[in-house]
Order: C-alpha cells, then structure tokens, then sequence
C-alpha cells in the first residue's frame, strides 16, 4: 500500500497525459506515457482513468495534474 | 549513436514501390537546424525536385516533430509538415498542435517521415508494431476524419496518434487540409490534397520507445519552474475554462459552458483549448469550439445549423476560410451573371444552411460548379477573366489573408501578422506573425519587455522601437520587428512548443536554449538558437525562390488600401502601397536579405 489514496474525476480528463509522462520518468528515465503505471484513455467523448498492478500509489502523476481529474489524500500510517 | 531528445531515425516511404526504408537521423540537421520545423524546412531542401508539381507523386510529404516533442516540458506537442501546397504553389510549413500522434511518432522511433510517390490503391501507412507497414485503406477511403479515425483507433487500439485527410483531400480540393488525431487542423493550402494525390488516407502512429533527456537535473529544474510559474498564472483557470474563447469570444460564456462537454488537450499541454461540445444533441469536435461557429460571421444566424456545417466541412478536412471565400466569390459573380444561374443552383448563400451543406458537399466531391469551387479563388478568376477581378476577396498567391480590414478576422491595424500574411514564404497565414501588436494598440513602454523575451537583441531594440532606452519609445518598426517574429515561431516549431499565445507567453528565448541544451545535450549558447532558426527560416524562403517566387509575390492586394483599409498601427492612419514597401524593403534587410530582391545568402552546401 502507498503513500495515498488517489481519486479519480475522469470528467475532467483532458487526454493531457502529464500524468503518465511524469511516472514514465520517474520509473523509466524516459519519457512515455504508454510505460507509466496509470492509463489515460479518451474514447469519443469519455475518458477512462485507470492504474496498472505496478502503481506504487506515490502520488508524483497527481502533483502534475493541471486539470484537476487527480487527487490524492495522505493514508493512515 | 545515442539520442536524447531525438528519436533518432528518419522514416523514407516510397508509395509507389511500396517500399520503406529507416535512416539514422543526421546529427548535422539537428545541430544546424535545431529539429522540427526547422528540419523539416531542410529536409524539404533536400528532397523537393524545384518544378515539381504538388500533386505529382516526386512530390514529398514530410512530417516531422521537434526534440522537445514527447517530453514532459508543457505544450511540446507540436507536428509540422512541409510539401509543395497545391493551392499557393509555394513549399509551404504546415503546423498542427500534435494532440497525440507527435508524441507518439516519436515514441514509434521517428522524428520525421519523408513520403513519396503514388499508391496504387487507397492506403495507411502504420507505425503501431515492430516495423512500419503500407496497409490497404479501401474500407476507410470515403470516410469523414472522425470516422476515420475512430475505425483505426478500433482497429489498432487506444491511444494512438493519427494524422488523416477527408473526402476533400481524396478528391484533391486544393485547400483540403490534414486532421492530427480529429482535433487539429493541419496544412492550409493543400495538405490534404497532397496526401490524398498519393492514396494516402492516414498515418498511425504509436511505439513503446521513451524519450529521454541528456541532463536530468538541469532538466527537472527547468521545468519545476515553468510548471510554478504556469500554475500561479493568475487567468489559468479562465483559460482552461474558456480555451480560445476568451481572447475571440465569438458565443457567450453562458452559450459555450452549456454547449462544452469536455476540454481536450494535446500531450503535455497544462492550458488546452481543444474542444468537445454539443449543441442540441449534436456532438462536435474541434481545435476550438470557436471555430465552430465561425460560419455566424458570414451570417449564418442559427447556432446549431453553424456547428452542423463546420462538423461537416471539418469531415470532409476542408480549410473553413478557402472555402468560403471560393464559394462566396463564386456566389458574388452569379449575381453579377458572371456565372450562370443555372451552374449556381441552388443559389450560393452564406447565410442559408441549406444551401452552403449542398455547396460542402458539391465541393468536397468536386460536383458541377463545385469542381470549379475546390480549386480555389485563382482557378474561378482565370476561369471567369477580368470581370471576375473585382469580385476576389484578398489574396496572397491564390489564398486568402483572413486577417483584415474585411476579412473573417476583422483586425484593421497594420501589426506583424498583416505585413506577415505577405512575407511568410508559405504563402498568407497570421501563425508565424505574432508579437505584442497582436494585441491592438498596446502601449509601447510594454513592448520591450516583450520583444527581449522573443530573443530581440538591444541593437535590433534601437532599429524597432527608437527611445526605448530612455523608456520612452517614440517609433515602431513593423517590418523589422517581423524578422524576430518569425524567428521565434521558428525556434518554438523547431523545439516543438506551442506558439499560441497562453503558451508562448512562459517560454522566453534564454530558456528555449536552456531546454534545448539540457534535453539534447546539444550546446546552445549565446545567439545560437536564433541563428539556427535563422537559416532555417532563411531556407525556406531560398527553396521558394528556387520555384520562382520573388518579390513580385509579396506586394500586398490592391484592396487592403481600398475603403476601409488597413491603418498604420501607431497614428491609426490608413496606409499607403508607400509605407508597406519600405516595410518589405526593412524586413528583408533586418533578415540580412537582398533588400531590392529579398533573396538570402545561399547555404554553404
Ligand atoms: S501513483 Fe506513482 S506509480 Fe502510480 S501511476 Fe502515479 S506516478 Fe505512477
Ligand atoms: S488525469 Fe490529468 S494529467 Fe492525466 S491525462 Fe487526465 S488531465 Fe492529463
Ligand atoms: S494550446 Fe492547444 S494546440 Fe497548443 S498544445 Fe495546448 S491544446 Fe495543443
């Protein structure tokens, strides 16, 4: 279990995917969203957030969330 | 070799043999040209026949996104596209926010495509697996952008980036565009045509490959920054709620957030301004949602029949301004009986849904009168002689200039983006204009520090804007001031960001070489960057030249002195043919040109 819970509001998902640019970093030193531990995808007017088995919960694609569809709130140690 | 930034390789596809090949990227080009824009403008040297004919198979199109294209660094999104453009007939850059498909080229190991030749059969080139494919494209071929997309996306899964063409550009309407992933526009002036001149409905592009950056602390300091200053920006949740809305607000703000559905964004952008909407049951897509109602400017009083006709003209990927303009020119010359009433049925009118859906239609199938209409404003005058001539809208090498006095943008002040709409090589377009006068009558005690963020050195200052060191300037100097407009837009396309003003207004030159550097490992001091951009710029005026273009295609139309005219941006006063001349005559000489030719130096190979 991680750092934080993270909440999702797909509504405001604008596709941006600096989400999954900045875990590919931190996890790969290279950038690409298709390595990152959450998926973002648009399909017609929805868009589908979700985290793969390997997601540490660390909380770092949230920070670059400009738009509000990440949250993340500190869990009980 | 190792490549930061890069992807490092460039893609050759040969429609006609069917045959691809993959090259290593030239550390030359990226050094010299910086990448992007600026390597496709090379590339385009290197690979355009002079006299080739646009929609001849010699004739490339090539695709290229910058080293900063797939990084986190905000808004570096952006693809660029340079071909000869069946429309002006000039090689022309071809620019589109990159949504996805930029990104993920790069992802797919390619900073730049070079494709030739003619298909035999309506074709897709995909960059989804472990090696490129030509696929057959007979099931998609006939189908609008959105389907299009949506079929290949079903097909080759979520997310991937796609740049595909619409009917028009099957059937070669000389001002059909390309669509990047549905939401951008790219290539006025024939983009579309060329792509499907070739049988080529799309590229699709994913890859599994990362972008990695040669100094990850200066890196992550850079950008640490940009993203405060970006999220302290004090109007950012206006314009993420607005778009581009808030500087052009075409609709009400009540109209537009009950219309919004969601705002998209391209990759690593923090301000999109890309839209989904629906406006009484009716979904639309759009770069903007402004867009979408752009037919109420030429009158067209319902909204919803406004949305209906742009969604269809953005299926078909038809250039909304080329195509009214061809189509009311042809409009006004049937009321003159210049053109028959029976060969303009129904009745033109840019006011009717009913009728501009069929003139769409006509147009982008090349129906009747509408054969004429695709082939744009100086098909339909040589077509009809010189009765015809004062029917034209403006035009610039057979396009029309969308900014002016009485055009769809009706901006009467005489600022870099007007004298640009002459001088871009490409042929009229305000994208590679901007600078402070974009925003009318500025104080000029506001431009320095804006033009010494475009990378403006003092000396140039003192040409521009005389008085400025003592604080108070007492001149402007448009035509010079537009060789650092094109600079800069030079630089930010080369490195791939975005030039749109919520964006541009955080980059700064000094930081544009600090990116460069610290991504591409690639030195970038001093004047570097803005000499690169430079001779790219430079290059592409010389690849014009060398198709014939010179300074006889620069004058400015006749009608842009006629009532109401353009004014001088400072007095307000209307200018003179006089006062444009000696503008040209600045420009070419702050470029280092030929001042009486406009002709630059010639590249050393
Ligand atoms: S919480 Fe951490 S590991 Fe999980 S997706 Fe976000 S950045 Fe990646
Ligand atoms: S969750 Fe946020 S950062 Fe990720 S794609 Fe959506 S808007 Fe962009
Ligand atoms: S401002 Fe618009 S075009 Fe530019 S990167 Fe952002 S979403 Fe794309």
């Amino acid at each position: 279990m991680g750092k934080f819970l993270i909440s999702i509001d797909a509504a405001s998902c604008t596709g941006c995917m600096k989400c999954g640019l900045a875990c590919s970093e931190l996890y790969h030193r290279a950038f690409n969203p298709l390595l990152a531990r959450i998926r973002v995808i648009v399909k017609g007017e929805e868009a589908e957030i979700s985290f793969t088995e390997e997601c540490t919960e660390c909380g770092v694609c949230v920070d670059q969330c400009f738009y509000g569809a990440l949250s993340k709130t500190p869990r009980e140690s | 070799m190792d490549w930061n930034g890069f992807a490092g390789n460039v893609l050759y596809v040969d429609l006609s043999a069917g045959e691809l090949e993959s090259r290593p990227l030239s550390r030359d080009l990226c050094e010299q040209y910086i990448g992007g824009l600026g390597g496709c403008i090379r590339l385009a040297y290197e690979n355009i026949t002079p006299g080739t004919e646009p929609l001849a198979p010699e004739n490339p199109v090539i695709i290229g996104a910058g080293p900063l294209v797939g990084t986190s660094v905000p808004a570096s999104s952006r693809v660029y596209g340079m071909t000869r453009l069946p429309q002006s007939r000039s090689v022309g850059w071809c620019g589109a926010g990159g949504v996805n498909f930029g990104a993920f080229m790069k992802y797919a190991g390619f900073d730049f495509l070079v494709i030739t030749g003619k298909s035999d059969r309506p074709v897709y080139l995909d960059i989804t697996g472990d090696a490129p494919v030509i696929r057959d494209a007979g099931s998609l071929w006939g189908m609008g952008v959105e389907d299009a997309c949506r079929a290949l996306w079903e097909k080759h899964g979520r997310p991937a980036g796609v740049l595909g063409i619409g009917q028009a550009g099957e059937n070669q309407a000389a001002y059909a565009m390309a669509f990047v992933d549905r939401l951008s526009t790219m290539g006025r002036g024939g983009f579309g045509a060329v792509m499907g001149a070739k049988n080529l409905k799309a590229v699709i592009a994913r890859g599994m490959n990362g972008i990695t950056v040669a100094d990850r602390k200066a890196y992550k300091k850079l950008t640490k920054d940009l993203f405060e200053n970006i999220r302290n920006y004090p109007y950012l949740k206006e314009w993420q709620d607005l778009g581009l809305m808030k500087s052009l607000p075409i609709i009400s703000k009540e109209e537009y957030s009950e219309a919004k559905v969601r705002r998209m964004a391209c990759v690593s952008c923090p301000i999109g301004d890309k839209d989904i909407i629906r406006v009484s049951g009716l979904i639309a897509t759009s770069s903007s949602a402004m867009n979408l109602y752009v037919p109420t400017i030429f009158g067209m009083k319902d909204h919803k029949e406004a949305v209906t006709l742009m969604t269809m003209l953005d299926g078909f990927a038809m250039d909304m301004f080329e195509f009214f303009a061809a189509v009311g020119f042809a409009g006004d010359l049937a009321v003159a009986g210049i053109i028959s009433s029976d060969e303009a049925t129904p009745p033109i009118d840019l006011t009717k849904f009913e009728s501009m859906k069929i003139w769409a239609e006509k147009t982008a199938y090349r129906q009747g009168l509408g054969d004429l209409i695709a082939r744009g404003l100086d098909a339909i005058l040589e077509r009809c002689g010189p009765e015809a001539a004062p029917y034209l809208p403006y035009k610039v090498k057979g396009m029309m200039p969308y900014a002016g006095p009485k055009a769809p943008l009706p901006w009467n002040l005489f600022g870099t983006m007007e004298l640009g709409q002459i001088l871009d090589p490409r042929g009229p377009h305000v994208g590679s204009g901007g600078s402070p006068t974009y925003f009318a009558q500025r104080p000029l005690e506001v431009f320095p520090k804006h033009l010494k963020r475009m990378g403006v050195p003092d000396d140039a200052l003192d040409r521009i804007l005389p008085g400025w060191r003592e604080g108070a300037p007492t001149d402007l100097n448009i035509g010079r001031l537009l060789k650092y407009s094109h600079r800069w837009f030079t630089i930010l396309g080369s490195l791939g960001v975005c030039a749109r003003a919520q964006i541009n207004r955080f980059y700064n030159y000094d930081l544009c070489s600090d990116l460069y550097q610290a991504v591409t490992g690639i030195p970038a001091q001093g004047s570097d960057l803005g000499d690169r951009a430079d001779a790219a710029w430079a290059l592409l005026k010389i690849i014009n030249m060398r198709e014939g273009f010179g300074r006889k295609d620069e004058e400015p139309p006749a009608k842009w002195f006629e009532e109401p005219p353009f004014c001088n941006y400072l007095t307000g006063k209307p200018i003179t043919p006089g006062e444009v001349g000696v503008m040209i005559r600045e420009y070419y000489a702050e470029q280092g040109w030929n001042p009486e030719t406009g002709a630059p130096a010639m590249p050393a190979d």
